[in-house]
């Protein structure tokens, strides 16, 4: 009796109730069925088939109303001996739960279920379904009206069909759907249809790409289900096709193998069969199998003579020679090497290196790598992305794993046993023939011949020795006198000869038939007054004569010339036009040059050491520019001379001008500063000279000069060097920084210069407003030194400036709009600029605002004279604003007078720029008497009219009436600016007096730290 | 008392490994128990340092991370990285809140401000760029373009923004104030860090030197070499005592420098490669260093 009960190998069978399996891993809870005793034969089959159904809880489909789960605590297998046991007492066994009936008895069971019409009869009609003859609910296809409804097939509710609503919110898209006629088809329709779907077929896949495809694929999806450590997509070595090529099927089928060359001959494949059986049996009889191996491979040789160099050839894949396959991106045809083919060799040698260290990096390079060229390791980077140069890896150095090449040899192992096995694989390894040793020492050695020693005084430069012109120059003068030929022929021929040679190749030839001459006789013809000089000399001038000719051929015949030749009358278009073209570019020459002369300041050319100049002595043509480029740069004279230097460096392309003029400016650079040189040290002269010399050197070359001289340049600057500038924070900013914005309310900013030639425009100009007091002395004091000449004068401001550096808080870089000053075109702006000098006149007491306009004055002096350089005109040292008050109004005439002579409407812009500037500075001492104002009085200013101002000066109220509009706007804009910075400055002076103060006290804590440092090293040590 | 080697954090603790490939930058949080790691393999790194943990892993860089910054309260990240946007993250749930877009290439250094509202990127398209965290828009609220060359490092005060650049600048700019401070060093800088008593900045140079300026007046306090810094972002940092100047090398050494006489106190090898990174505790004795190698070390006493 076998009591299959409360056994301890089966706990129970639980039943699992579907709708309270929430998470498919867990289970909630669990109903021990009551146990039967009762059981059948028929039962025993079926619980066979259970207790081998090992759920998994996972799976189970939820549509299975009552689902048994065996919760098995021994091994499951154990159960059919006792089941064996059970078929002879059934009477006695215990059953936990209902046993899992068969799929096919279930719909059978259901379908009669169905089918009997009773149980259908009694639903209401709406619930009643048709089926079909299995049983399922009928459907008559999409377009035959779907599945047999409710209500008799012809509605869905009682009201009829249910619209659909679209509803789509932000959070929950309305998902469009595709429908097509087979999702309203069932698998019947489609029969009926004849199932034509469009599949891919293995059956032709000829070389496996296909197979490649969808092995990838395959790959892609499961790493998106389960995202392995490694980040990126599946390296394409991992992934490979499952099923290879029908070609590669037959084969196989035909007895090829992978790695084999395809060949028919019988015996080679039998003896390979032959061979490999005796490896295996060699393997598997002894331990010492590898000699052995080889010892029978000895024996194969024999017996197939040739066998072993056909298992080399075994070994291998018949190649496959694709010439050149197309891998870069360029277009088809272009050739990036074409003209550098040696770059395409280095790129070879690059990419099979990359090759080859990608083959011995094979585990950690492909695992990691998906593109494992240089980039770095493990991170591709987006499919729609392009590598860029960022991508690359620049740690790649330090990362790179160390490429140990395990030199395996077997050789060794083996060596004691044969020595000829070992020359074997030696032979494998080197890859040559079979009984051939490679030597050791070749008696071929590739021949070196290394270029000659370069003599340290050569120069690559080739001189000649005179120029060629001025000895052609000699003949061209003095035609001489036609000679009879002498009757010796051979010696007629012979001196022309000479003479053809010499015209062509110099004086030199001469030298040597001379030379010839004294043991020769025939050469004794170049003897003044032997027989023939007079011929040879003829000769000799003829073939010159033909030579010059043959030179310049390309002056000689332009279009023009040729045309004055026969007589034409030039064409005036073209002429015209040609001139407007070198006028054009003459003009871009001078204005550089003057934008050169703006920049530097003015040196005499006089009391430079000639040597200095004379720095293209070489070469007199470049010499000669060269002196015409120092003029123009250091006395301004533009017109005449440099219309001059534009046609002679007009012959010369663009890009050699620009490098001629970069070597002139180093050169003149060089200049300035030897003579700076001497200035600060005069007695030693030595080094002057030392370092013009070393000039002169460099400038024979051409370009290297720019890096050393900006090297200089750099040695020069000392850092850390600190600047400051005006800087806006936005608003926004400010209150994210829970600060208050230091320009609430002020004008939008200046946009800073940036390059050279916007500060050009934009002439920094150095204000200083914190107290006009402290201004006026230094000021005063210079004025007298101004009279002292116009070089000082133009060094004023510089000193001004330099004075009250320290003692301005800032130097705000404010820009003058010189260009819109000049270009607005005002016609009462004589009378209005009277108006401020006049007042001047009339009101001395104002010495501070007098003091600031001579300030003015002396920076517009500046502005005049680089202003008159521009538009070529000779500004006389008078010019320049005088020192006194009177004096200004005096001299202000005087400078409309003299630049009269110039375009009329070029004149008004000088006085005009010193007009608002004055105005400017009025406004400033305006301010600075309005000190305590608010802001908020500011912005109701601003927003005045200038016209009904009342707070601006009176003295400029009558004359700034006559303005035109855009000068008010000018004006305006600068006034409130300067009075912004000028608020700005105030409260930055506040805070500043209390940084200074908090910094003090910080430095001096700072010290103290430091001190103890040092003292507590001290004590230390 | 402050320059013995003992005080210094030399000695290994532990080592942090997870990222894969260069680990590019490496910060402690605002009190140190925490530290940020970000690097090559598009990843950022909560860690806890001293119990050598890997707490998460942030995902969703297209491309190298290049910085990281967190928030005083720990509850949100910045990151900048090469996909030119600054990613800004829950650090709880460790999803991307907002990326804030705006720089026309890679973001060098990411900051946030005091009171968390604004972040202050660096980039190497020569700009500074700062961002509301507060605004829904992903636009900058202030561009700083006065810059010649890429911006490598930024750091900020309550009321300035520093930034070091490649044009061989350490600029100041004073929101206070309304004012730019630019001070040449005459060679390219590559890192920037700030004093605890932000009375100086440190300043990496690629000519291998460090420079410390006094940040009230721009004067040069001293110069510390030895060390060799060419080519690669490096970081260097000041200890937390201030008595003390770090940096790593291209060699894979870490440098110590007296602050005051500049001599090396203490050079080591940490890594096998570049360290890019250095960062250390604001209070303890205790130094993160990271490297290309792949590796984060933990240095103390």
């Amino acid at each position: 009796m076998h009591q299959f009960g409360p056994d301890p190998w089966i706990c129970g069978l639980v039943r699992i109730q579907p709708q309270k399996i929430r998470n498919p891993f867990r289970v909630t809870k669990l109903y021990p069925k009551p146990v039967s005793s009762k059981r059948t034969n028929g039962q025993l089959t079926k619980q066979r088939s259970f207790l081998f159904f090992f759920p998994v809880v996972s799976s189970l489909p939820s549509s299975i109303s009552p689902i048994f789960a065996l919760v098995a605590s021994a091994p499951i297998c154990t159960v059919s001996s006792p089941l064996s046991m059970a078929d002879v007492d059934e009477e006695d066994y215990v059953y936990f739960g209902t046993p899992i009936e068969r799929e096919e008895e279930i719909s059978s069971r259901k379908r009669k279920a169905i089918a009997e019409p009773g149980t259908l009869r009694s639903l209401p009609p709406w619930k009643q379904e048709v089926t079909d003859e299995e049983g399922r609910r009928r459907f008559h296809g999409a377009f035959t009206g779907g599945y047999s409804a409710g209500y008799y097939n012809t509605v869905g509710s009682k009201e009829g069909w249910t619209p659909q609503t679209f509803t789509s919110s932000r959070k929950n898209r309305a998902e469009v759907k595709k429908q097509n006629i087979y999702s309203f088809l069932d698998e019947d329709d489609l029969k009926d249809i004849g199932g034509n779907t469009l599949e891919t077929s293995m059956q032709y896949d000829t070389f496996g790409f296909t197979a490649a495809e969808f092995a990838r694929k395959k790959a892609e999806e499961e790493q998106k289900k389960r995202p392995s450590a490694i980040p990126g997509p599946a390296p394409d070595e991992i992934v490979l096709p499952a099923s290879s090529s029908i070609g590669m099927r037959l084969l196989m089928k035909m007895g090829w193998r992978q790695g084999h060359s395809i060949k028919d001959s019988n015996a080679e494949s039998l003896s390979e069969i032959r061979r490999e059986a005796r490896k295996a049996f060699m393997a598997l009889s002894s331990n010492k199998a590898e000699p052995d191996i080889s010892e029978k491979d000895a024996d194969g040789t024999d017996e197939f003579p040739d066998m072993s160099i056909d298992v080399l050839r075994n070994s291998e894949n018949t190649p496959v020679y694709v010439l050149n396959p197309k891998q870069d991106m360029y277009g088809l045809g272009y050739d990036p090497f074409k003209h550098a083919p040696e770059f395409r060799d280095s790129k070879r040698l690059r990419e099979s290196k990359s090759r080859e260290t990608k083959r011995s990096k094979v585990h950690m390079g492909s695992l990691l790598s998906s593109n494992s060229k240089k980039y770095a390791p493990g991170f591709g980077i987006g499919a729609l992305e392009e590598l860029d140069a960022e991508d690359e890896d620049i740690y790649a150095s330090g990362f790179d794993y160390e490429q140990t090449e395990v030199e395996l040899e077997p050789s060794k192992a083996v060596s004691s046993s044969s020595g000829d096995r070992m020359l074997q694989l030696e032979h494998k390894k080197r890859g040559s023939l079979l009984g051939f040793k490679l030597a050791s020492d070749s008696d071929y050695k590739l021949e070196r011949f290394y270029p000659p020693a370069i003599p340290s005084n050569f120069r690559p430069i080739h001189k000649f020795g005179a120029p060629l012109d001025q000895t052609l120059k000699n003949y061209n003068s003095v035609p001489p006198p036609d000679a009879p030929p002498p009757e010796n022929t051979n010696l007629r021929l012979l001196i022309e000869g000479s003479a053809a040679m010499v015209a062509r190749c110099g004086k030199s030839i001469e030298d040597l038939y001379m030379e010839k001459s004294k043991t020769n006789p025939l050469f004794l013809f170049l003897k003044s007054g032997a027989e023939g000089y007079d011929y040879y000399v003829r000769k000799l001038w003829e073939n010159k004569q033909k030579f010059v000719d043959n030179l310049k051929p390309a002056e000689k015949l332009t279009a023009e010339n040729r045309g004055r030749i026969l007589g034409e009358r030039p064409l005036a278009s073209t002429t015209s036009r040609v001139n407007d073209v070198s006028v054009k570019a003459r003009e871009v020459i001078n204005t550089q040059s003057s934008h050169g002369d703006t920049v530097t300041k003015p040196i005499s050319l006089a009391d430079l050491p000639d040597s200095a100049i004379k720095q293209f002595k070489h070469d007199p043509a470049k010499q000669e520019r060269f002196e015409l480029f120092l003029k123009e740069k250091y006395q301004g004279g533009l017109r005449a001379s440099g219309t001059r230097s534009s046609t002679s460096t007009s012959t010369m392309s663009e890009a050699d001008r620009a490098r001629e003029r970069l070597d002139f400016e180093a050169a003149a650079e060089a200049i300035e500063k030897g003579k700076q040189t001497i200035q600060i040290s005069a007695p030693s002269t030595d080094h002057t000279k030392d370092l013009l010399g070393f000039g002169e050197d460099r400038f024979v070359s051409s370009t290297l000069i720019e890096n050393s001289e900006t090297k200089l340049e750099e040695t020069n600057v000392v850092y850390p060097k600190r600047e400051q500038f005006e800087w806006r924070p936005s608003p926004i900013l400010c209150k994210r920084f829970d600060l208050i914005d230091p320009y609430m309310g002020k004008p939008p900013p200046v946009p800073r210069p940036r390059s050279k030639m916007d500060s050009l425009i934009f002439l920094p100009e150095i204000f200083k407003s914190s107290n006009k007091e402290d201004a006026k002395s230094p000021i005063g004091n210079s004025l007298e030194a101004s009279k002292s000449g116009l070089k000082e004068a133009e060094a004023e401001p510089s000193a001004s400036e330099a004075d009250v550096a320290p003692t301005s808080p800032k130097n705000v870089e404010r820009p003058v709009d010189l260009y819109k000053a000049i270009f607005s075109d005002d016609s009462d702006d004589d009378e209005a600029d009277a108006g401020p000098a006049l007042n001047q006149a009339l009101n001395p007491v104002k010495s501070s605002e007098g003091a600031n306009k001579t300030l003015n004055r002396l920076v517009a002096g500046d502005f005049l004279e680089s202003l008159g350089k521009e538009l070529g005109l000779e500004v006389p040292p008078g010019s320049i604003p005088g020192p006194s008050l009177n004096a200004n109004t005096v001299s202000l005439p005087e400078e409309q007078k003299s630049c009269k002579g110039g375009d009329d409407r070029d004149n008004t812009p000088f006085p005009k720029v010193k007009e608002t500037k004055s105005k400017d500075y009025g406004s400033t001492v305006d301010s600075s008497r309005e000190k305590k104002r608010s802001h908020s009085k500011h912005h109701r200013r601003r927003s005045r009219t200038p016209d009904l101002d009342p707070d601006s000066g009176s003295d400029s109220d009558s004359h700034r009436r006559h303005r035109s509009r855009s000068k008010k706007r000018h004006d305006r804009r600068d006034r409130s600016r300067s009075r912004d910075s000028e608020s700005s400055d105030e409260a930055y002076m506040n805070r500043k007096e209390r940084r200074k103060k908090h910094h003090s006290r910080h430095h001096e804590h700072k010290k103290k730290d430091y001190g103890d440092k040092y003292s507590d090293k001290k004590r230390r040590s | 008392m402050a320059s013995s080697g003992w005080e210094l954090a030399v000695n290994e603790s532990g080592v942090l490994k997870g990222h894969e490939g260069a680990v590019l930058a490496v910060r402690f949080n605002g009190d140190g128990n925490y530290c940020l790691t970000c690097g090559k393999d598009r990843t950022l790194r909560l860690w806890n340092p001293h119990r050598g943990i890997h707490i998460k892993t942030y995902k969703s860089h297209g491309r190298e991370v290049r910085d990281v910054h967190v928030t005083t309260d720990n509850a949100k990240l910045v990151s900048c990285g090469g996909d030119r946007q600054l990613f800004y993250w829950d650090v709880s749930s460790g999803r991307v809140i907002r990326k804030f877009r705006g720089h026309d290439s890679e973001v060098n250094s990411v900051k946030f401000n005091e009171y968390n509202a604004v972040v202050v990127s660096a980039g190497y398209d020569r700009s500074v760029r700062a961002f509301d965290c507060r605004s829904q828009s992903t636009e900058p609220i202030q561009i700083i373009d006065t810059f010649q060359d890429s911006v490598m490092s930024v750091h900020l005060t309550k009321t300035e923004i520093i930034a070091g650049c490649v044009d061989g600048t350490v600029r100041t700019f004073d929101i206070r104030m309304g004012r730019e401070l630019v001070d040449q060093l005459g060679h390219p800088v590559n890192c920037i860090s700030l004093s605890n008593d932000a009375n100086c900045v440190l300043a990496s140079c690629l000519d291998s030197t460090l420079r410390l300026l006094d940040r009230s007046t721009g004067e040069l306090l001293q110069e510390y070499k030895g060390h060799k810094c060419k080519s690669y972002k490096m970081d260097c940092c000041l200890t937390n005592t201030d008595a003390h100047v770090v940096s790593g090398s291209e060699d894979g050494f870490i440098y110590f420098w007296d602050l005051v006489d500049a001599s090396i106190v203490s050079s080591f090898r940490a890594h096998s490669s570049v360290v890019t990174s250095v960062s250390y505790h604001p209070k303890d004795v205790c130094m993160l260093t990271s490297s290309v190698d792949g590796t984060i070390k933990v240095w103390r006493k």
